[in-house]
């Protein structure tokens, strides 16, 4: 009789924990599936950054590499041609301007001008030893020219060579909303300096040619490895306002990034952000040990959304702001110095790169986390499983307890 | 002789000589090197010289060079200038064979490089302008050679 309750007994000690184990796993997968599924009839949240279009077939890739060959050549030989036909005008201190596309009123071109002179003034330049000509590219209706659209999206630049050391040619397509301010037709909203920005951002590494004259062979040799994306503007501002960097492009700095974005930076670029010295150096340094060689005629494209390839963030203003810092004479220095581009840096800044780099970036940006860290809320759920585990074994092991 | 040829036109250079007006197209650093070349082959002319021979301008980045090839006569004694804009510091003007022999050579003064050559034989010479030092890129620059006084025909 004792020996058969015993073995009951056993029997239910074994079953009691049993049905507590899997109203336990239950739960908890009830709270994981309440944390991380959506709410029935929500909608799929995809990457921020990514645009999902259908896969293209392999004749349509061929006929699209082949349509962009097409337009970058006809962009470059327009602008070489260009560059042939500027009429300098004695009169102005500013960039040439020329217009491709409508016929601009005279008074239209007289305001185009002076605009562009004041804003010339306002970089500190006057008459320059490399001159600049701004190629506006102004908006034209489908099949209002013979033959194939020309480019009217990149940004482009032909800088000076050895035919011709004095000229930098900016090419700056005007869309709808530019073509129209230009034509004397502006949006109600629109604000007089906007056009004054926008001739400036669209100077490019012409204004950097105009300011500082050509750089020597290791810098350009360096710049031309990173397609100038950290000479990209010279302005005391930002590309389009008081404060708007490409890192605004990404997000809002004052805020979490978007991981997504983060992602597409190269290694070194990441490390910068998180204020990571070695990163900083690197990101800055990106091409200067290349001896890439400079093409005749050196003609550097802006593709759109240059700002998700930037080695650095906010690479445009880099040497903008180098120059302004170290001052005209060190910056000058450092511009046509024969030495390897770090050490010609770290001279004019008189610190190391890196150093400068890391301090400089957290004017704009708040240091990122890197490396391995759980999210808040990730977190707080593991601890609450994890009281329920352990309290649930600490009841089952109380009811095993014999007295 | 190179020396004495160099303080004798440095110091001809400062005397100011009615100069042709440059041309208006031309930036300031165009007209500056233009306006010292013509002063000093006016300067040279002025005193018995012949007409210039070479009149070159032009524009170089550091570490650039240019070079250009001139008949000269055996017997008679020519000056060969370089003058280059303020921005330059250093420029170097080399008088070689067209095999690239160098005969003579002024890398000490500065911005304003002389020589004085006496060829031996009547041919074909090369000059060849460095920019050595320009501050901010491009330099202007301008070579001149012009037979110096007491040339023998």
């Amino acid at each position: 009789m004792g020996n058969r309750v015993r073995r009951v007994r056993t029997l239910e000690l074994a079953m009691a924990p049993l049905r507590v184990w899997i109203a336990v796993a239950v739960g908890g997968c009830a709270l994981i599936a309440l944390a991380y599924l959506p709410p029935r009839g929500a909608a799929p949240r995809g990457p921020r950054f990514a645009t999902y279009s259908p896969e293209p077939t392999a004749a349509r890739r061929r006929a699209q590499a082949v349509a962009k060959e097409w337009r970058e050549t006809d962009a470059s030989l327009r602008l070489l041609e260009d560059r042939q036909h500027v009429k300098w005008d004695s009169s102005r201190v500013g960039p040439a301007i020329i217009f491709r596309g409508p016929t601009l009123p005279p008074t239209a071109v007289r305001t185009v001008e002076a605009v562009a002179d004041s804003m010339w003034r306002a970089l500190g330049l006057g008459e320059t030893k490399v001159r600049a000509a701004l190629v506006i590219a102004l908006e034209r209706a489908p099949g209002s020219a013979p033959g194939p659209i020309p480019d009217q999206n990149g940004v482009a630049f032909l800088t000076p060579d050895s035919t011709d050391r004095t000229t930098c040619m900016a090419f700056l397509p005007a869309n709808h909303f530019w073509t129209a301010v230009l034509l004397g037709h502006p949006p109600r909203h629109f604000e007089p300096d906007w056009l004054a920005r926008w001739f400036q951002s669209g100077l490019g590494p012409c204004a950097y040619y105009a300011a500082y004259g050509t750089p020597s062979r290791s810098v350009r040799s360096w710049l031309a490895a990173r397609n100038w994306d950290v000479a990209l503007y010279l302005g005391t501002h930002g590309i389009a306002g008081e404060r708007f960097l490409s890192v605004n492009l990404l997000g809002d700095p004052r805020y979490s990034w978007y991981w997504d974005g983060i992602y597409s930076l190269s290694p070194s670029t990441v490390a910068c952000l998180a204020g990571r010295l070695d990163g900083c150096r690197s990101a800055v340094l990106y091409g200067a040990d290349d001896d890439a060689r400079i093409a005749v005629p050196e003609i550097v494209r802006l593709e759109q959304g240059w700002w998700r390839k930037q080695h650095l963030l906010p690479g445009e203003r880099f040497l903008g702001d180098v120059a302004r810092d170290v001052g005209r004479d060190r910056f000058q220095s450092f511009w046509t110095s024969s030495l390897p581009v770090d050490t010609a840096l770290a001279a004019a800044l008189r610190q190391p790169v890196g150093e400068w780099t890391k301090q400089w970036e957290r004017r704009f940006i708040q240091p990122i986390r890197l490396g391995a860290a759980a999210p808040l809320g990730a977190t707080l759920l593991a601890l609450l499983l994890a009281a329920v585990a352990v309290s649930a074994v600490a009841l089952a092991a109380s009811r095993r307890q014999v007295r | 002789m190179i020396s004495a040829a160099k303080c004798a036109v440095g110091g001809l250079m400062l005397i100011t000589i009615g100069l042709p007006a440059a041309g208006s197209a031309q930036n300031r650093w165009a007209r500056q090197v233009h306006d010292e070349l013509q002063r000093a082959l006016n300067v040279v002319h002025a005193h018995g010289g012949d007409r210039p021979l070479l009149d070159k301008e032009g524009t170089l980045n550091q570490e650039e060079s240019a070079s250009f090839t001139i008949t000269l006569r055996e017997g008679v004694s020519y000056s060969i200038f370089g003058v280059c804009d303020e921005d330059c510091s250093r420029l170097r003007l080399v008088l070689a064979t067209l095999a690239n022999s160098e005969l003579a050579l002024d890398r000490t003064s500065e911005g304003f490089p002389v020589l004085q050559f006496t060829p031996r034989v009547t041919a074909e010479y090369r000059i060849r302008v460095a920019m050595e030092e320009c501050r901010l890129n491009p330099c202007w620059y301008a070579a001149g050679v012009i037979p110096s006084s007491g040339a023998k025909p």
